[in-house]
């Protein structure tokens, strides 16, 4: 496998981002995401997310969490659009019920959407059909 | 079935019945126009109804029915007794209608439509009018199916979508949302529109400037489309309206809402006709319109139409169904003034009111307990407080479930009308005491037995017009059925002026049928009881209502499944008084609490006459002088096997029941308590004497005593040993 997953021109397989400072929802979303057959990328801050998009990741779909220790979701999603290669990529926001006046921070910031934590496999796999392309 | 239909069924049937009432009003009085306005307001609200659940059948029969009443309100037609028989066939015919309703599919069969037919042709010789209206009917359901197609003429929902410049950079692709739309419908018709797009030199290209007009097919709702706008609801303008096949839909909903005042917004995101995010809008549009309507009360004519017209405006939602909700709200406003005085609940609330009560009966019980072990006075007296209200909680909570007997009887004056008329006899109904109260559960499983018992004394009691002229009584006979409380019961009584029961014959049938030995001495009493024996019937001739020997028996079993019994007293040539002796309520009573040896009996209060010591004369008898009365009595350490010592001091229980007295010998008397009725388990149906149990405050279980049982059970042992000439005090 290459690095990163960079290219999928041969078989159609999506890369999905996921950022996340917890492991329970790394491991439990990509075991979703895994199992629908996607190929996960997983990084447990917003830095650590930062350093992979300048090593060159490209994934189809980026999933953050918006409350992370160092670098929020929103600020990460805002760095991420102002990269080039980034400008048009879908962005899932990870929020719960009471952080719905974030959404339009998020929205300004660049995100496509939002999912509200904690989702079912199904709400989770419908939203990402809805966004990716 | 669909509430819609549920709701309309039971609503008619309750307007059947007032119909029939005020026919027979009608009858009595032939100018009686409030009386008249009553059947005309049921007929028109069945009709009306009928549309809206879609029941043609009744729609068409029932305009008839209607012309006819109109006719006789404006004085065109004269009532008279053929016409008042014609219309009770027909309310008797739209009933047999009403089955067809439960279920959309069915349809009247040939049978019941010429049944139909012939009724209207007999109703329409009084308006001649009848015909050309209910073709002019027909004609306006033709409109209202042609009319309002409006925007959307054929069977999908329309999504309209201006997108955000901004889409794209967020990320979003306009095709994903055709692709998921895919996922769960089709696409039926799909317009990209292009008139947002700039001249060149101010054109973005990274923007996003189209939009899409979607004839979208599905299965689903309208909050589910809207769903998949989600993230992009706020940078674009997104309208979807539903289907024209929904509209009907959305209309029948909006009718079948709970009738609470709401606002017309609210009623059409209830019916799903419109979204709360769609409302929202309109709302926020309202108000900049409008810099007043901000403070302003929607419910209020004009500023509703107006909320109802930017819907429209924004094609959000067609016309016919904002006229609806409108109408809706109409209605329940009417509907709220006019019930202001009575409130409907429903029946599972109240019972679990009534469970709560039976809850708080028993832990005040506990505390009452407690608050007389602790000595404390302050505490006694605190406590005997909240007993006293817990008491009048309990009395007020059965109160709510008590209604009166009168609706049941009036029921008869139609049974007994047709009867009699069937049978050529001439009977009179009078009925007392209707304004007695009875518990809710009661009135509705007593009305089978009662109706069993009218027949038959229209059927065989009261004699043919010939026969009582024979006799020298008047040719009218009387059919009284009476009410009254006594002694924590309460009565009913079915008499007759007939010719009263013929033991002879009676006896010769059980003879014959194996019941009784031949020969037998039995009482007048006993002689009686044989009629509800399974089977059972002298009638010569099997009649349509009544003499088939199914009914007297089933009769004796629903009344005694409601703890209640049945009594006959029969004159010969004189008449019959057949009396139902029913318990008042069946989920508390006041108990008078007893011991025997470690357990305790509770005995229904009502029921106990006084409490007497047992004497040791009577010690080896089981029957006592009572003032010089002979009182038979049942030791209770010995009816339930309690083992152990037998008490020096033992006391009698006087208790009453029908007329007949017996005693009770407990071990000891513990006073007034609150009982509440638990019903036994299945497993303990056998046990005779026992008719519940209760809980004790110290959340020990009592028995509850099933007294009538205990005291048929002393005066058949008792008697046995009495000296005869004392027989049973009655």
């Amino acid at each position: 496998m290459q690095p990163y997953g960079a290219t999928h021109t041969e078989v159609e397989v999506k890369t999905i981002f996921l950022v996340d400072d917890s492991a329970t929802v790394l491991i439990s979303t990509s075991s979703i995401l895994t199992k629908a057959g996607y190929q996960v990328e997983k990084a447990s801050s917003a830095e650590e997310a930062m350093t992979k998009f300048k090593a060159g990741l490209k994934p189809d779909l980026l999933i953050t969490d918006l409350n992370m220790p160092g670098m929020n979701g929103i600020e990460l999603i805002k760095q991420v659009r102002q990269m080039p290669n980034y400008r048009f990529m879908p962005i899932l926001l990870l929020t719960t019920e009471s952080q719905q006046s974030k959404r339009a921070d998020a929205k300004a910031a660049g995100a496509s959407g939002w999912l509200v934590k904690p989702a079912t496999a199904d709400e989770l796999l419908n939203t990402i059909k809805l966004v990716i392309k | 079935m669909d509430e819609l239909r549920q709701a309309y069924i039971s609503e008619s049937q309750e307007l059947l019945t007032s119909l029939d009432e005020n026919l027979l009003r009608l009858e009595q009085n032939p100018g009686d126009a409030d009386a008249l306005n009553a059947v005309f307001r049921a007929a028109h609200t069945i009709k009306g109804g009928a549309g809206v659940v879609e029941c043609d059948y009744i729609v068409s029969f029932t305009h008839v029915v209607e012309n006819a009443l109109d006719g006789a309100r404006e004085g065109r037609i004269k009532v008279d007794g053929d016409l008042i028989q014609l219309l009770l066939a027909s309310g008797d015919h739209i009933t047999q209608l009403l089955e067809f309703a439960v279920d959309p599919e069915l349809r009247p069969d040939a049978q019941t439509l010429a049944r139909g037919e012939a009724l209207l042709d007999g109703l329409r010789k009084y308006s001649p009018e009848a015909k050309r209206d209910e073709s002019g009917m027909a004609n306006a359901d033709a409109h209202i199916e042609s009319s309002g197609g409006g925007l959307v003429g054929h069977d999908c929902w329309h999504i309209s979508i201006r997108f955000g410049e901004n889409v794209l950079r967020e990320g979003m692709d306009p095709l994903s949302f055709l692709r998921y739309l895919s996922g769960f419908g089709e696409i039926a018709h799909l317009s990209t529109l292009l008139d947002g797009m700039p001249s060149a030199d101010l054109m973005d290209p990274e923007g996003c400037y189209f939009g899409f007009e979607i004839d979208f097919r599905a299965e689903t709702s309208k909050e589910k489309i809207e769903r998949v706008f989600d993230f992009v609801r706020d940078s674009c303008l997104i309208n979807i309206l539903p289907p024209f096949s929904r509209v009907s839909e959305y209309v029948s909903l909006i009718m079948s809402l709970p009738e609470d005042a709401m606002r017309l917004g609210e009623i059409l995101v209830q019916a799903g006709a419109i979204t709360t995010a769609e409302l929202d809008k309109s709302l926020q549009s309202q108000q900049i319109d409008e810099a007043q309507a901000k403070d302003s009360d929607e419910e209020e004519p004009h500023k509703v139409s107006q909320l109802g017209e930017i819907l429209v405006e924004q094609h959000v939602v067609q016309k016919e169904l904002v006229e609806a909700a409108v109408v809706k709200q109409a209605q329940v406003s009417e509907k709220k003034s006019q019930e202001s005085k009575l409130i409907r609940v429903q029946a599972d609330k109240l019972d679990q009111l009534i469970n709560l009560v039976g809850e708080l009966v028993i832990a005040g019980a506990s505390a009452a307990m407690l608050a007389q072990k602790a000595k404390d006075a302050a505490m006694f007296e605190a406590n005997s407080v909240v007993s006293r209200l817990v008491e009048e909680i309990r009395d007020g909570a059965l109160q709510l479930r008590m209604v009166q007997i009168g609706e049941t009887f009036n029921r008869f004056n139609r049974v007994v009308r047709d009867a009699s008329r069937d049978m050529g006899k001439d009977i009179e109904l009078v009925i007392t005491g209707a304004e007695t109260e009875l518990d809710k559960t009661v009135v509705e499983k007593i009305g089978d037995p009662l109706m069993h018992l009218v027949r038959n004394a229209v059927d065989h009691g009261i004699e043919s017009k010939a026969v009582r002229a024979e006799h020298g009584k008047p040719e009218k006979g009387t059919l009284r059925l009476n009410a009254f409380h006594e002694s924590g019961s309460i009565v009913i009584e079915v008499i007759d002026d007939g010719g009263g029961l013929n033991r002879a014959r009676i006896l010769a049938k059980a003879v014959e049928k194996g019941l009784v030995a031949e020969g037998a001495e039995m009482s007048d009493q006993d002689v009686y009881k044989l009629i509800f024996e399974p089977g059972f019937s002298t009638a010569a001739q099997v009649t349509n209502l009544s003499g088939r020997g199914v009914g007297m028996d089933v009769v004796r079993r629903n009344i005694e499944a409601l703890r209640g019994s049945v009594h006959i007293d029969s004159l010969p040539g004189q008449g019959t008084n057949i009396s139902i002796r029913l318990p008042l309520t069946l989920a508390i009573i006041d108990g008078f609490l007893t011991g025997v040896g470690e357990a305790a009996y509770v005995v229904p209060l009502d029921l106990v006459e006084e409490c007497i010591e047992l004497n040791s004369e009577a010690a080896d008898r089981n029957y006592l002088n009572l003032r010089g009365e002979v009182l038979p009595f049942i030791r209770l350490r010995q009816q339930f096997g309690h083992s152990g010592q037998v008490r020096r001091r033992q006391s009698v229980v006087v208790v009453r029941y029908a007329g007949k007295r017996a005693g009770l010998v407990v071990d000891e008397l513990m006073g007034e308590f609150q009982t509440v009725i638990k019903p036994l388990g299945p497993v303990f149906a056998h046990l005779k004497g026992i008719a519940g149990s209760t809980i004790l405050g110290s959340g020990e279980v009592a028995l509850i005593l099933d007294v009538p049982a205990l005291i048929a059970r002393t005066t058949t042992t008792g008697a046995e040993h009495a000296p005869e000439r004392l027989g049973l005090v009655a």
